[in-house]
């Protein structure tokens, strides 16, 4: 799967099995690719996002914050420091899996050869909430349809 | 807050509110025993009695914190 890849692309993967293990969680999910991308705010993808890794970080916590305040868990003050990392294997989840082969129609729907940033970004703007990543923007206030036309004027 | 109002919010919103407070649950749990761990270490705990504390071996418990 992972040969297609460009090197833009494939370190975003590689960004974002840290942003997990960083988070504590156990998989790699949408939200954990679309921080991975971050991790690159010069490229094309991200300038067309318009997002900055340390907001959309602040924004999952902010979300983490109100779903523990739901059920009555004010974690406000408490320390959490990043996790150190695991030696175990950090699989993707079902969500994180099936954004690869969308990302991959998006390459073969504008020619390309090779998976690019902007072919995941296209592929993570197509999950629908409770999809994390859609939950994400959502939170951050971006306006999808609009990156989503910034990146077909570039990739054609 | 309440634990009545506590029950009624998990009924009354749609499970996605329930799920997702469980994911923040999970991480706030690992990022509490990275901090408790670090600092049991700091204060000279072993690796047996911070894996007793935590109720895993002492092999897992270096194995997951140890440098």
């Amino acid at each position: 799967m992972f040969e297609k890849f460009a090197t833009g692309a494939r370190t975003a993967v590689t960004c974002a099995l840290e942003e997990a293990r960083l988070r504590g969680d156990r998989r790699i999910g949408t939200e954990h690719l679309l921080l991975g991308l971050l991790h690159e705010p010069g490229s094309p993808a991200v300038r067309c996002l318009g997002v900055g890794l340390d907001d959309a970080r602040a924004a999952l916590e902010g979300l983490d914050r109100s779903a523990l305040a739901a059920i009555g868990i004010d974690v406000q003050g408490i320390e959490r420091p990043p996790v150190p990392a695991s030696r175990k294997r950090t699989p993707f989840t079902s969500g994180a899996r099936s954004v690869l082969p969308r990302a991959l129609v998006e390459v073969r729907k504008t020619g390309g050869r090779r998976l690019g940033p902007e072919h995941l970004l296209l592929a993570l703007l197509a999950c629908e909430r409770p999809d994390p990543a859609a939950e994400l923007m959502e939170h951050l206030g971006v306006d999808r349809p609009a990156v989503r036309e910034r990146l077909s004027d570039r990739t054609g | 807050m309440e634990t009545g109002d506590l029950s009624e919010r998990l009924r009354s919103h749609d499970p996605a509110v329930g799920l997702r407070a469980v994911g923040a649950l999970h991480r706030l749990a690992e990022q509490v025993e990275a901090a408790a761990v670090a600092r049991a270490r700091q204060q000279g705990w072993s690796w047996e009695q911070i894996g007793d504390a935590l109720g895993v071996s002492r092999q897992s418990a270096h194995a997951k914190h140890g440098k």
